[in-house]
Formats: C-alpha cells, sequence, structure tokens
C-alpha cells in the first residue's frame, strides 16, 4: 500500500483515534492522543490488508524550543514485512503529566526502546513492566535528552595534579556550555 | 538491593544469582547479564547495559551535520560506512539531492566491503567462544585486507567517514579498485575454508545446532532483524524490499534458513559473505563514470581548483565551511540494511544547519530483549554461543 492508501484505510477504520495526519515525503504519519494509542497499535496489527506486525524502534523528541504544544512527543516506527510498507505514529505528550501507554504487550520488541524513553525523557510507561534506568546509572538525576537538559562537560572529581585540574575547567570550550 | 550487595551466592534459595560481564571476552565488549541459575540451566537472564554510553545522541544536536557523521562511524564500530550511509540517506531525504550514479555504486561498494569485513569479526570471535581458535586467525587474516582497502581510499582503517552528505568523501583510486579485484578473486576460496572448518564439524554442530531457537512469529515480535530474523524464516532484507542506492540494480541472493537456532545464523552470514562479494563484483564490473558527489555547490564542497578562478565557487565553499548544510524542516526515517540488521535514522530537523533530533535505530540494541529470552531454559554453557550467535556490538547498543 502506499502511504495515501494507508492514511485512507486508518482514517476511514478509527475516524475518532486520529488526530491529524500526515505525509511527508510520501511516508505516512498519523497522530494520535496517548489514550488511543492502544487501540490503534492493537488494530495497525491485526488488520490483515495492513499487519503492522514489526516493530523498529520508538523515538521520543522534545519540542521544548520549537515551543510546541504538548510538549513532548514518542515516534512509533512500524514495518509491515509481508506487505513492504511502513508508518509513523506520533503521540503527543503533555508536559504536566507524561504519561503514554505501553504497547509491549503488542509489540514484545518496544520493551526496551520504551524503557529507554522512560531514561532519556522521563515518560511514565503505564503498564511496562520494568520502569527504571535503563542506560544512564541508577542514581542519575535528569532525562539527558530533554532539551532544558544542557551539554555540558563532567566536573572532574580527582585529579594527581591540582594546577591541571583548575585548568582543564576553565578551559572549556564555549559551544559546550 | 543490587546483585552484587546480595552476594554471587545466596544460600537460602534454590537458585544461583550469577552475573557474567561487563569485562567478561565473549559478552563482545561491555554487555553485563544477571543469569539466574537451576543448577546448569539458566532460568532468567536479566540485561544490564550502559557501561559504553557516550552520548552520542545528544552529541549530534549540538554539532552540524558534517560534523556528526565522523560520531555515527563509532556506534557500531564493525560498520562505519553503513551508518554514515543510513545518517546520509535521511539527510539528502530531507534535502531532497539527486546522488549522482557513481557514487551510489561507491557507498555500495564499502557497505559490502564493511559487512564482510563485520561477518568476518563475527564469524572469528563467535568460533572462539565456542572453542574454534584457528578460524579466528584466518577471519582475522582476510579482514587485514578490506581494512587496507579502507586505508587507501579514505586514510582511515577503521572510521572512514568515506559516505558524505551528497556522495562520498573521494573518487576511488586505481589502486583501490585493483585491490577489490584481487580480493575477490581470492575471498571465495577462503570462505570455502571456513566452512570446511565448522560447517560438518561434528563439534561446532553440537554447540549450535538446536539451541537459541527462535521461531519466526517469535523474533519478528521481539523485533529481531538482519540475519538473526533471516536464519528464523522470515524473507527480508532492506536492500531487496525498500531498495536504497541503487542495490535494485544488482543480481543477488538473500540466504534464508528456517531452523532458528545458531547454526543457522552462522550458515546465513557465511552464505552473505558470498553474496557480497557478488554485489560488489558487479558494482566495481560497471562502475558508473561521472561525479562523485553532488553538483550541487550548496550541499557538497566545489572542486578544489574552481576555487582560484570562480568567485561563486569561493562564496559556496567559504560558506559551507563556516556555516553547514541547511536542512529544511521536516522529518524523516530511512532504514538501510547493516551486518546486524535494520539500522536507521530518525531525524527531526527545525530548517537550520544543526539537527534537531537524532535517533539512531540500532539493530543490536533492539535484538537484546529477544536474546535473553532465547537464553531462558538453555545451559550456561550455550548463553556463550547465543550471545554471539545475535552478534551485538555495544557501541550502537549504548550509543
Amino acid at each position: 500500500m502506499t502511504g495515501e492508501e494507508i492514511i485512507a484505510k486508518v482514517k476511514s477504520s478509527l475516524p475518532d483515534a486520529i488526530q491529524d495526519t500526515a505525509l511527508p515525503h510520501g511516508d505516512a504519519v498519523v497522530f494520535v492522543a496517548p489514550d488511543c494509542l492502544q487501540k490503534l497499535a492493537a488494530f495497525l496489527k491485526d488488520d490483515p490488508s495492513l499487519k503492522f506486525d514489526y516493530l523498529s524502534d520508538v523515538s521520543g523528541v522534545d519540542y521544548l524550543i520549537e515551543e510546541r504544544e504538548p510538549r513532548f512527543e514518542a515516534v512509533y516506527l512500524l514495518y509491515s514485512i509481508d506487505h513492504s510498507h511502513s508508518i509513523r505514529v506520533r503521540v503527543g505528550i503533555d508536559e504536566e503529566n507524561p504519561s503514554v501507554p505501553t504497547v509491549s504487550e503488542i509489540w514484545k520488541g518496544a520493551l526496551y526502546p520504551e524503557q529507554e524513553l522512560f531514561d532519556m525523557f522521563g515518560f511514565h510507561i503505564a503498564g511496562h513492566p520494568k520502569m527504571e534506568r535503563l542506560i544512564m546509572p541508577k542514581e542519575w538525576v535528569g532525562h539527558p535528552l530533554r532539551k532544558d537538559y544542557p551539554l555540558t562537560t563532567e566536573p572532574i572529581t580527582f585529579s594527581y595534579n591540582r594546577d591541571f585540574k583548575s585548568e582543564l575547567v576553565k578551559s572549556k570550550s564555549p559551544n559546550q556550555e | 538491593m543490587s546483585v552484587t550487595e546480595q552476594g554471587l551466592l545466596e544460600r537460602d534459595k534454590d537458585t544461583m544469582t550469577l552475573n557474567m560481564g561487563p569485562q567478561h571476552p565473549s559478552t563482545h565488549g561491555v554487555f553485563r547479564v544477571i543469569l539466574e541459575m537451576d543448577g546448569e540451566v539458566v532460568k532468567t537472564a536479566e540485561p544490564e547495559i550502559g557501561y559504553l554510553h557516550t552520548g552520542i545522541e545528544k552529541n549530534s544536536e549540538n554539532k552540524r551535520y558534517l560534523h556528526v557523521i565522523p560520531m555515527t562511524d563509532r556506534l557500531d564500530y564493525l560498520n562505519p560506512p553503513g551508518n554514515n550511509l543510513a545518517f546520509c540517506l535521511a539527510t539528502e531525504k530531507l534535502l531532497g539531492v539527486e546522488i549522482p550514479p557513481r557514487a551510489q555504486a561507491l557507498r555500495v561498494i564499502m557497505c559490502e566491503l564493511a559487512r564482510i569485513a563485520s561477518h568476518l569479526v563475527w564469524l572469528g570471535t563467535h568460533a572462539l567462544d565456542i572453542g574454534a581458535m584457528t578460524v579466528f586467525l584466518y577471519c582475522w587474516r582476510e579482514r587485514e585486507m578490506i581494512l587496507d582497502l579502507n586505508e587507501e581510499i579514505s586514510g582511515v582503517r577503521m572510521m572512514t567517514s568515506y559516505i558524505r552528505v551528497g556522495g562520498v568523501a573521494k573518487d576511488a583510486t586505481r589502486r583501490w579498485l585493483d585491490g577489490i579485484c584481487d580480493f575477490i578473486d581470492y575471498f571465495p576460496a577462503k570462505v570455502d575454508e571456513y566452512g570446511a572448518l565448522l560447517t560438518k564439524n561434528p563439534i561446532w554442530m553440537d554447540r549450535t545446532q538446536g539451541i537459541g531457537v527462535f521461531s519466526k512469529e517469535e523474533a519478528i515480535n521481539w523485533s529481531l532483524s538482519g540475519p538473526a530474523l533471516r536464519a528464523s524464516g522470515v524473507n527480508w532484507d532492506i536492500r531487496k524490499s525498500r531498495p536504497y542506492s541503487g542495490y535494485e540494480k544488482y543480481d543477488f541472493e538473500v540466504p534464508i534458513h528456517d531452523g532458528g537456532d545458531i547454526y543457522d545464523r552462522y550458515r546465513v552470514r557465511v552464505e552473505e559473505m558470498r553474496q557480497s562479494l557478488e554485489i560488489i563484483d558487479q558494482a566495481v564490473r560497471d562502475l558508473p563514470a561521472g561525479d562523485y558527489k553532488t553538483p550541487d555547490n550548496k550541499v557538497s564542497l566545489p572542486p578544489r581548483e574552481t576555487l582560484h578562478t570562480s568567485m561563486e565557487a569561493l562564496i559556496h565553499h567559504f560558506k559551507l565551511v563556516s556555516e553547514g548544510i541547511s536542512v529544511p524542516k521536516g522529518e524523516t526515517y530511512v532504514p538501510i540494511e547493516g551486518p546486524r540488521g535494520e539500522v536507521g535514522f530518525y531525524i527531526v530537523s527545525d530548517g537550520t544547519n544543526v539537527p534537531y533530533r537524532v535517533k539512531l535505530r540500532a539493530p543490536s540494541f533492539m535484538a537484546i530483549p529477544g536474546m535473553c529470552q532465547m537464553m531462558t531454559g538453555c545451559y550456561i554453557a550455550d548463553v556463550v554461543g547465543i550471545i554471539g550467535s545475535i552478534d551485538i556490538v555495544m557501541g550502537e547498543v549504548d550509543r
């Protein structure tokens, strides 16, 4: 199916779940609210003409700088191995209550990327069996891929040479502040 | 309470908690898995990652598009051209640039050479893990030739950064093409040699057949990709299903086996090496003449010699070096077939010269939960074989 056909099919089957659609560079993109995500996901996987049986990835985006409302977005990249077509599902996530239901019951492959969303963006994945840090250390504070999390050098905690240490701190390059 | 606090052995339980890694030689990097053992049998396997996290995705949001390319080399360090290509294809899709046929063929040659080199590393280390030392030495010998070819064309042996937005970094040299022709003549006999050492070897077969089995449905549901998926009988190769960089022009087969065990993953990869050689052979033989990068000077640097004669070239050169490429607003995802499976970049651009968000779809990262699922119920001796058969690279897992 082409992108247009996929969008038409999804729109006609679940008219009240789909908020918006787009067709950038011919890729099918649908926008849904978090509470409709599981319904849409189950439909996309089970419908025989769509059959999105493969979850490529789940990605998060923080639109803080673009001042978009809602601030966050989770992007689900789906693919159908039998039909060789793909779709992107974009879910807007509120800043106050960054919560999105899990799709790991539908695609087991979502377990890891969803846990990464929690780690890197601080989304609460409702129904996910393991809501803890994945890549960052367990005691880490903050969510690194948020846009308000600065990219800085790590403070030097130990050095044999005191002068060397203070020099290093001073010579921080300006674009890393 | 962490596992280390708990102590490795708890006497009031029937099971034993066993820590494997992150410094274990057969975990291929810094992968740690905590095994709950019932005697010799693994009851649960809990993966632990993040030891190699370098924040490449965060860094990419603060660097220009061209500066991201060297960092993509370091993600899957056994497949630098593939990562470069995935990133460049996504950027080019947003830019809407046409790539000349010669550049596409050079990209294909580089990617297929990297696939062979990556499979050689995999075969050598995987066989070494299971106990076949000789294969490791042979594989390293052949990989060395590919690294020499990399050095000839890009000046670097491993982190080539050869594929750039708009084309490739340099044109092919005569010596490089001759070296590839020599390699094409030399290599098939060597693949037969590996096969002679392993394929019918009873110890190898005992250690690999029927172990770590994943059915077709399980493999799809757990998001395995690449050779691991094709060993479970799924006919899916992105080079065939959504051809990019002119893969539709080449005549090659996609090896598929349906056992879903370690042995079939081995067979798929060895056959893939032969098919990659086929593709390289066709690409070198019919290497199109013409530009090795797009003539669009808003994307790629103008030729050096024109800088002294053309004002416009000088301006383009200055703007590209000082400011970089400005990519139109939008978001896109482009997958390619890497040695480990689907590699793709999801790029969000806000219209500036710095990407707003760069997300790597890493096949090794997605395969880890499925791999640990495979381990449950198998013997501890097979854990090493299962990790090796999935071929994880921690650089792209932790990013």
